[in-house]
């Protein structure tokens, strides 16, 4: 963390301020300014297709963060974030269609209620030590699913609730996917901005020292329960807000899109992405997504072979495969994508040597 | 407070006085850094009549333990006397049935070991409790923790500001490195260092609260005669410099002989001999329970 | 009166149940400190796989149960060695992930066998009709399968304390390495831990699919009994037996009192608002076992 190991050949750190760069020369400022401006550029090249990869990407990638943040930093394991993302989705249509609020507004509530909700299941949980929070939000995402189920009046139970697009902000109208897309991706940007600063504040290094040596973390004047309270709230936070940005992409929102199986593969894809970077949490998401794509296509494709046993086998694909894929991956590659990434790096940065 | 954007270069001139002068710097904006007068004699941790149990193994039974300013305390007895729990009970980690424990006045005894870490109750451990996974820089600025100025949303949104808190606690963690003689490891992830240096590590860590007493769990255990000697000269220094009182849980004598003021001899869980190392010496109950025939 | 005590008696036998898929979950967490997600599918593929001996193959009864027994022990033997031997040094996030992951695969290769339906057992293996003792009207079936239940647990307690291999399975229930040092062999005691709580998760599977249909949702009991879990404590047996005739008493109890009251299947979501409840009070569980850490 503080001391980069991974500055190129040459490049020396001279005081503390530089120390702490995440992108230290001037051309790793440049790569990433030339990549966010390329991220903007991207709907011209494709249509809508695209675009509605690319935008449940964005969203996925600030749910992931926020799974990062629960569990790739302070070691916690949530299997609640499908549920508080409905939550957050939730959040949007109620408040959009019995008190009429604009999305501007309701935004930043579907980030705070999940995170209060969250943090009211998970502090009974968090007080201890080992893996009740698991079981915590376990039973959270039975209580959500059949409150939002049931509670008709609110939130028309299992029908789903329709959800506008954000109004019209500069002369920007965001009916159109692209302008959506553009607005989705500054959001995206934006929280990955607040969860790279998150890793490398006094929080965010409480979250690691709580991770890994919980008792060193006390004799240091770390309050664990705090630590694992916030790292809660903040990734119930993330979950909110990448719940309503995708509800208000699809404009149309059911709480049965948020199985148990999907916090499972919240995880699962986490930690094919790796652990403990923000990096790694990116790689989850879009590998995610990608597979998603591929079972949809899977579907037509079976008919062909299968014939009439097409419509369970596609059932039943996405959950060996992803499944598989996930257990590979942890037993050959518990790092994930991120660490690959890192080697590869290192072996063309050090070319020709081996190491 | 030094500055710190200028060049590494700058620094090197103004450095090598080795007495922690920004920690000092750090401790003296909380409270005055004055020499203890030994004759007043004030006690600043008091540990009374504590008891612990664990099932029915009696581990500490009515112990009463001071620790007066500016003094080095040394904490012997044989395996198993129940030293360590003492320390745990002191810090936090165990719960005594019975006793009560004041550090500068104030009750201590059921509060959580965070909050006594950040009154200024600092430990280390036998079985050293590092981050292994971060280098020796960041466990020590990790030990800076509850001195660190920002709260999260500032870190969060602003980052320069933070930034600039974040330099500062570096530059004081490298002055610990100074002191400590880390500067050779100090990027070094600290599962990969030898047990010697992790043990230093664990002290600089504990010198990044700002302590305003220490608690050495067997500091200087495996190492040989040079990183002992090492490990002693450190312990005085810190004495003197940050006039600070130093409990020491340790087992070789010679040592222990040399640089404590007080010697408390604990037996199977019951406090048998108090006082300066020589009437320690000589005390037959001493002699017979733990120094046998030396 | 009347109705609470039916509601009891019913939950006692359900509860029965409960209690065998509890203990299938403690045997593996006290031997491995893992705790296992996945057994909650292994049911599924039990009741599939005795489906299909009795429906499709039209084997006899004892023949069937035999075969899926068989089944359950070559899949937590498979289980055992292909995913959780190859993450022993790891972080205690990734057996859970896997047991997580392959609590989904189970389920996908349930759709697979299954082809998607629920499917009645057709002749149920346990005879059908009830009795009447009184104002009590006991289904066979769930009188029948509590005694099953009943005797896999007395043997299973007796397995653990009268057997050689049994106290080296509590031995390595207390520590690892000193289970090591004394000659045991670890890994073929959690094979075995896998095994039985295979074979158990199976034979549990059995009995639901009988009651309940053979179907993908039996993975729901599966995750009710880890609420029984927390509540009887992680790591005690005795715990998991109470915890699940409380559960199965819990569970119809609601049916009598509360659902009439709220909307909706409030007998599934029951339990986990009393797993939130025993967080709040109880975290340990009943019979838990709180680990002082040496320092």
């Amino acid at each position: 963390m503080s001391i980069n190991i991974n500055r190129p050949c040459g490049t020396f750190d001279r005081n503390y301020f530089q120390a702490k760069e995440l992108y230290r020369t001037p051309l790793r400022k440049t790569l990433l300014a030339l990549l966010i401006v390329g991220m903007y550029l991207l709907p011209l090249t494709m249509g809508d297709y695209g675009l509605s990869l690319l935008i449940p990407i964005c969203a996925f990638t600030i749910g992931m963060l926020g799974l990062q943040i629960i569990t790739g930093y302070c070691g916690q394991i949530s299997l609640g974030h499908a549920a508080f993302m409905g939550v957050g989705m939730y959040t949007v249509g109620i408040l959009q269609r019995h008190f009429g609020f604009s999305f501007w507004f309701c935004l930043p509530l579907a980030g705070l209620i999940p995170m209060f909700l969250g943090m009211m299941f998970g502090i009974p949980a968090l007080r201890i030590k080992g893996l009740y929070l698991a079981f915590a939000t376990l039973a959270a995402h039975f209580v959500i699913v059949y409150v939002i189920n049931n509670w008709r009046s609110v939130t028309n139970g299992t029908e789903g609730m329709w959800m506008k697009r954000p109004d019209v902000l500069f002369g920007i109208d965001f009916k159109s996917d692209r302008n959506y897309y553009f607005l989705v991706l500054t959001i995206t940007i934006i929280m990955t901005y607040l969860a790279t600063n998150l890793a490398r504040t006094k929080l965010g290094r409480s979250f690691v020292a709580v991770r890994d040596n919980d008792i060193a973390a006390e004799v240091m004047g770390i309050n664990i329960a705090y630590t694992k309270i916030m790292a809660f709230g903040i990734g119930c936070f993330f979950a909110g807000i990448a719940g309503a940005l995708g509800g208000a992409y699809y404009e149309y929102v059911n709480i049965a899109w948020f199985r148990l199986e999907d916090s499972i593969w919240y995880l699962g894809f986490l930690v094919v992405g790796g652990f403990g970077s923000i990096f790694g949490a990116i790689a989850g998401a879009v590998v995610w997504k990608i597979l998603d794509e591929a079972t949809t296509l899977v579907t037509p494709l079976a008919e062909i072979f299968l014939g009439g046993a097409a419509f369970y086998a596609s059932a039943a694909f996405a959950l060996v495969f992803y499944s598989l894929i996930i257990v590979i991956f942890l037993v050959f590659e518990p790092r994930g994508i991120a660490h690959r990434w890192e080697i590869v790096k290192r072996s063309y940065r050090l070319h020709p040597f081996p190491y | 407070m030094a500055e710190i954007t200028g060049d590494i270069t700058k620094k090197r001139e103004q450095r090598y006085s080795y007495g922690l002068t920004l920690l000092r710097e750090c401790i003296e904006k909380k409270r005055p850094l004055t020499n203890p007068n030994p004759k007043e004699g004030k006690v600043l941790l008091q540990a009374e009549d504590i008891s612990i149990a664990f099932g029915k193994l009696q581990a500490l039974n009515h112990v009463t333990v001071e620790v007066k300013e500016g003094e080095i305390l040394a904490i012997i007895g044989p395996n198993g006397a129940g030293k360590t729990c003492l320390l745990n009970v002191i810090s936090g980690f165990y719960r005594a049935q019975n006793g009560q424990v004041y550090f500068e006045g104030s009750r201590i005894t059921h509060s959580s070991s965070h909050s006594i870490a950040e009154l200024g109750l600092c430990r280390t451990f036998q079985n050293i409790a590092l981050y292994t996974g971060l280098s020796v820089i960041d466990n020590i600025i990790a030990g800076r923790h509850p001195h660190i100025g920002y709260n999260f949303l500032t870190g969060m949104i602003y980052f320069p500001f933070a930034n600039r808190e974040e330099a500062r606690q570096r530059a004081v963690a490298e002055d610990i490195i100074d002191f400590l003689e880390l500067e050779h490891v100090r990027g070094s992830v600290v599962g990969m260092l030898a047990y010697g240096l992790r043990k230093r590590v664990e002290l600089g860590r504990a010198l990044a609260l700002e302590p305003r007493i220490l608690l050495l769990d067997e500091p200087m255990a495996g190492m040989n005669l040079d990183e002992k000697e090492d490990m002693a000269r450190f312990i005085i220094d810190i004495n003197e410099f940050l006039k600070i009182p130093i409990v020491l849980i340790e087992h070789d004598m010679g040592v222990v002989m040399d640089i404590a003021d007080r010697i408390v001899v604990l037996d199977f869980g019951n406090k048998i001999a108090e006082g300066p190392p020589e009437e320690i010496k000589k005390n037959p109950k001493v002699i017979a329970a733990y120094l046998g025939a030396g | 009166m009347e109705e609470t005590t039916k509601s009891i008696v019913l939950g006692l036998c359900s509860g029965g149940i409960y209690a065998l898929l509890a203990v299938s979950y403690v045997v593996i967490y006290k031997s491995t400190r893992v705790f296992p997600f996945s057994q909650a599918a292994v049911l599924i593929i039990g009741a599939y796989f005795m489906w299909f001996c009795l429906i499709v193959w039209h084997l006899p009864i004892w023949l069937g149960f035999l075969m899926t027994c068989a089944v359950g022990a070559i899949l937590g033997m498979a289980i055992e060695r292909a995913f959780m031997r190859p993450l022993v040094g790891q972080p205690i996030l990734a057996p859970i992930v896997v047991t997580l992951c392959l609590m989904l695969l189970l389920r996908g290769i349930g759709i697979l066998m299954g082809k998607g339906n629920i499917q009645g057992f057709g002749e149920s293996f346990l005879p059908v009709g009830a009795w009447k003792i009184s104002f009590l009207h006991l289904p066979k079936i769930q009188v029948y399968g509590f005694i099953l239940c009943g005797v896999l647990i007395v043997g299973l307690m007796l397995f653990y304390a009268k057997t050689r291999l049994g106290l080296g399975m509590r031995v390595v229930h207390e520590d690892h390495v000193v289970a090591q040092n004394l000659g045991i062999n670890v890994k073929r005691i959690f094979q075995y831990s896998w095994v039985i709580s295979c074979i158990i998760a199976v034979i549990t599977g059995m009995l639901l699919g009988n009651i309940q249909g053979v179907g993908l949702s039996l993975d729901l009991n599966g995750l009710i009994a880890i609420a029984a879990v927390l509540f009887g404590g992680l790591e005690s047996f005795s715990g998991a037996i109470i915890a699940g005739l409380a559960i199965g008493i819990l569970q119809m109890l609601t049916i009598t009192y509360i659902a009439p009251l709220l909307p909706g299947e409030t007998t599934m979501m029951a339990p986990f608002v009393f797993l939130l409840l025993i967080l709040f009070l109880k975290p340990y569980g009943l019979f838990g076992l709180v680990r002082i850490e040496r320092l």
